[in-house]
């Protein structure tokens, strides 16, 4: 039986850097895979809304403007996100991605976490419809 | 004058406090580097010391106002006075008198006794087992500590720490007697509660022991009286083992080499429990303080 | 005083367990002479939210039933309800289902040995266990994307598949593990400190554990042969059979090398998976609905047995899901053992058989005097919860 089993494993840490990583500082590559924000690229969107029936947080909602000119916009509640990838995984079209570099999501403002994708004017379009009706936002849970 | 001032601020008081808390973060820096990982930074202990202090105390039911309060303050001035008596920093002891060495250890004894009946002294259930433990160990390390430390005294013809201290610095009493040195080392190191002899504030078993109830000024007077027992605790062992006195630098270099070795054991071994612990002092360190005296009679 | 008992509460909130569950040890001395156990402190009615949501939603709530073992609760779920709706998965994506399940197992038990070393005061093991750990979690986030909840399954497959690069990492990564594993095989058995916080200490016969019903690790400990891998291949485990590996001594060190030498096998399947990985799809097609029925699925989670009971009723929705985890079973038996030891093994102890309360603490029934049994909406019961903390607070 040995005494210090540990004594050479203890002596040459005293000597290496320690493994620590300083996070902030001290930055690894992304990897390719992360899931970070949900990113929505409407281009060929249909309106399906598979990936918001099975999105288990009710993270995303697609607020169509426009059916048969396919304009929709698609509001994304970061806050609510599990970063699961089912919607991506429904979306037959390749309209929605998970970034991997954008990830640091915290913010200090409440606003940041609500995010609208879309072109510029149906965004605004979309934003005052929302502010005008008193629809509750889905329930939490 | 001079007493006042050797007194409060060198090399007494303030400087053995700033001593203990500089002591305390090589330790834990010591420790994490032997874990591989970042430790505290340099200021740590002083920013735990100012936090804790500036914290408000609350008393828990039941208690003795008077010890609640009293014990740590009786804990840092017992471990104080016996810095008095010890060669800080390689200078000659403060205050120095026949007999001192004995003393010294159970000034240094009274600070665990301290802690203890600070635990029982609450109605808490962490608190008591911790106590119970605190002074089951006290009497299991003390009387080898005390013995293997009384190996130096002997072979000086002294119990006055400074006559003892003359004596080791032409002689390396290291050399003539290592298993009074390893027990001296070892009982320091339950003396101070330090892993693997830390059953009695085993976080996993009973939180914080005997110290559970203390939140704000007593935790940090106690955690104070700690650090100073540890710089007089490798003070008396630096200065009976390794060549005494010596000048500032070279004593303080030899402290530091102690302090290493005494981090690098906590790093090393898994909590003892606590009928372990007994187990360990009494069969062992009594065997090989007793064998090491047999050796000094036989020597002589 | 042996009338007036001495009671050690031990959670919910200690350092000893990070996470809630209650203990009562009663002393005498240091030494225990009763054990209780409270549970539910975690509880937070997945089962039933399960009802209200369909067959996809709760794929990722059950992943989310526990932090370490999140990967296998899927898993067991997919191949029920896959069994359910009759989908056939094709064969790569059932091995990546494997190779990611043998990879959180060698995470989940090297963190487990981090526990149980800082149980026993051993804070350096701990850090060590836990630095090689990291090794694995980034392999698990090159393969995934996400070190904790990989999010890997999906109903009918896997969402991710594993290229040639991505083989080289992970055989790399495994490579420094088994390194690693075996220095720690040999620590714990050798380490003298160690060795006497862990030897002989909570002994399971072979036929006590079989009376208790020990589950996984623990039960092979006590050389109980129980492993789901191998009494009933799952997934792709018949493509790519285990060894169970058997200890006879019960005590907990041997629940420390079964689990250490398990780690081998682990490797050793995941090796053999990267080499011979089936080509093919990796999903099958799986309809919104699933027909009526009824299913059990059972898989081997590195704590043990993990059972999956669900029940279809031609919906999108789940008319029940049930599910028992390991914890449950090892538990108890543990509370049993925990008599006549010293306080000081109790942290050990219950380290032992890795308890997972998050994963324990599920479901309940509400009962009402008046009515026999009623059953809520999931709305009604957070609405309940909602209620009952309010007037807590
Ligand atoms: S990643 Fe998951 S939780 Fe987030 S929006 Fe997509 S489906 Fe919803
Ligand atoms: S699934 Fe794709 S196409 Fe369908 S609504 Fe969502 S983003 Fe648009």
């Amino acid at each position: 039986m040995k005494i210090t089993t540990m004594l050479g494993d203890v002596l040459r840490s005293l000597l290496r850097p320690n493994s620590t990583q300083q996070y902030p500082a001290e930055r690894q590559p992304d990897p390719e895979r992360l899931r970070g924000k949900l990113v929505w690229n409407g281009e060929k969107c249909t309106g399906c809304a598979l990936c918001v029936k099975e999105c288990p947080a009710l993270a995303i909602e697609l607020i169509t403007l426009d059916k048969a000119a396919k304009r929709f916009v698609m509001r994304y509640h970061i806050y609510r996100c599990t970063f699961c990838a089912q919607c991506v995984e429904n979306c037959r079209f390749g309209c929605l991605q998970m970034s991997n570099t954008d990830w640091e999501l915290a913010a200090a403002d409440k606003s940041a976490f609500t995010v609208y994708y879309g072109k510029e004017h149906d965004i605004e379009m979309a934003r005052s419809a929302q502010a005008a009706s008193t629809k509750p936002e889905p329930a939490e849970g | 004058m001079q007493a006042v001032i050797a007194l409060l601020i060198f090399p007494g008081g303030l400087c053995v406090l700033l001593l203990g808390l500089a002591y305390e973060w090589l330790d834990r820096k010591l420790m994490a580097q032997m874990q591989n990982r970042v430790g505290p930074r340099w200021y740590q202990p002083v920013a735990d010391l100012v936090k804790l202090l500036a914290k408000q105390e609350t008393m828990p039911n039941g208690v003795n106002p008077l010890l609640f309060i009293g014990l740590p303050l009786v804990g840092l001035a017992s471990v104080l006075t016996a810095a008095l008596y010890v060669p800080l920093v390689g200078l000659a002891p403060s205050y120095s008198f026949r007999g001192d060495l004995i003393v010294t250890i159970y000034l240094l004894g009274l600070l665990t006794f301290c802690m203890s009946l600070a635990g029982s002294n609450t109605l808490d259930r962490f608190s008591l087992m911790g106590a119970l433990r605190a002074l089951t160990q006290l009497f299991s390390y003390e009387v080898p500590f005390l013995l293997a430390l009384l190996g130096p005294a002997l072979a000086a013809g002294s119990w006055q720490i400074a006559e003892i201290s003359a004596y080791a610095e032409t002689h390396w009493l290291i050399l003539t007697q290592p298993l009074g040195f390893v027990v001296a080392l070892i009982g320091l190191m339950g003396k101070l509660e330090l892993s693997p002899f830390d059953a009695p504030e085993a976080e996993t078993e009973i939180v914080a022991g005997a110290l559970t109830e203390y939140s704000g000024r007593g935790l940090a007077l106690f955690h104070l009286s700690r650090d100073v027992a540890l710089v007089v605790g490798l003070t008396l062992v630096a200065a009976f083992y390794l060549g005494g006195m010596a000048n500032p630098l070279w004593f303080f270099g030899k402290t530091l080499l102690l302090l290493l070795v005494v981090s690098g054991l906590q790093a090393l071994f898994a909590r003892l429990r606590i009928d372990q612990t007994v187990g360990l002092w009494w069969r062992y360190g009594m065997l090989l303080v007793l064998l090491q005296w047999l050796l000094m009679i036989v020597w002589r | 005083m042996p009338s007036e008992r001495f009671v050690i509460p031990i959670g919910p909130q200690h350092p000893a367990l990070k996470e809630p569950g209650h203990f009562e040890f009663s002393v005498e001395g240091e030494r225990v002479t009763g054990a209780t156990v409270r549970l539910g402190y975690a509880h937070r009615g997945i089962e039933k939210a399960c009802e209200e949501r369909n067959w996809v939603q709760s794929l990722y709530l059950l992943e989310r039933i526990c932090g370490i073992c999140s990967h296998i609760h899927t898993t067991a779920y997919c191949l029920g309800v896959e069994r359910l709706a009759g989908v056939e998965v094709p064969p790569r994506a059932q091995a990546i289902r494997v190779l990611i399940a043998e990879l959180e197992r060698v995470h989940s038990h090297l963190l487990w040995l981090g526990v149980a070393a800082h149980e026993a005061g051993f804070d350096t093991l701990f850090m060590y266990s836990w630095r090689d750990r990291e090794t694995v979690m980034d392999v698990l986030e090159g393969l995934t994307g996400n070190r904790v909840n990989y999010s890997a399954n999906v109903l009918g497959g896997v969402k991710y598949d594993l290229d040639e690069a991505r083989a080289e990492t992970i055989r790399k990564g495994v490579d420094y593990l088994e390194a690693r594993t075996y220095y720690y095989l040999e620590l714990v058995v050798h380490d003298p400190v160690f060795v006497q916080r862990t030897r002989g200490i909570g002994t399971v016969t072979r036929e006590q554990a079989e009376w208790l019903g020990l589950v996984g690790p623990a039960a092979r400990a006590s050389n109980v042969a129980r492993d789901l891998r191998v009494e009933s291949p799952y997934a792709a485990y018949d493509l790519f059979p285990v060894q169970m590996v058997l200890e006879t001594a019960g005590d907990l060190e041997a629940r420390v090398s079964v689990r250490l030498k398990e780690l081998f096998e682990s490797y050793r399947v995941i090796r053999t998976i990267l080499d011979k990985l089936p080509t093919g799809e990796i999903k099958g097609r799986m309809p919104k609905k699933v027909r009526e029925g009824e299913t059990v699925s059972r898989v081997e989670a590195p704590r043990g047995e993990l059972f999956y009971f669900i029940k279809s009723n031609g919906t999108d929705k789940a008319e029940r899901v049930k599910v028992r985890t390991p914890t449950l079973c090892n538990l108890a038996p543990m509370m049993t053992l925990a008599i006549g030891h010293q306080l000081a093994d109790m942290p050990m102890l219950l380290a032992g058989v890795d308890p997972c309360f998050s994963c324990n603490d599920r479901s309940i029934v509400v009962r009402n005097a008046q009515e026999a049994e009623t059953r809520w909406t999931w709305e009604q019961l957070r609405r309940y919860g909602i209620e009952v903390y309010k007037c807590k607070r």
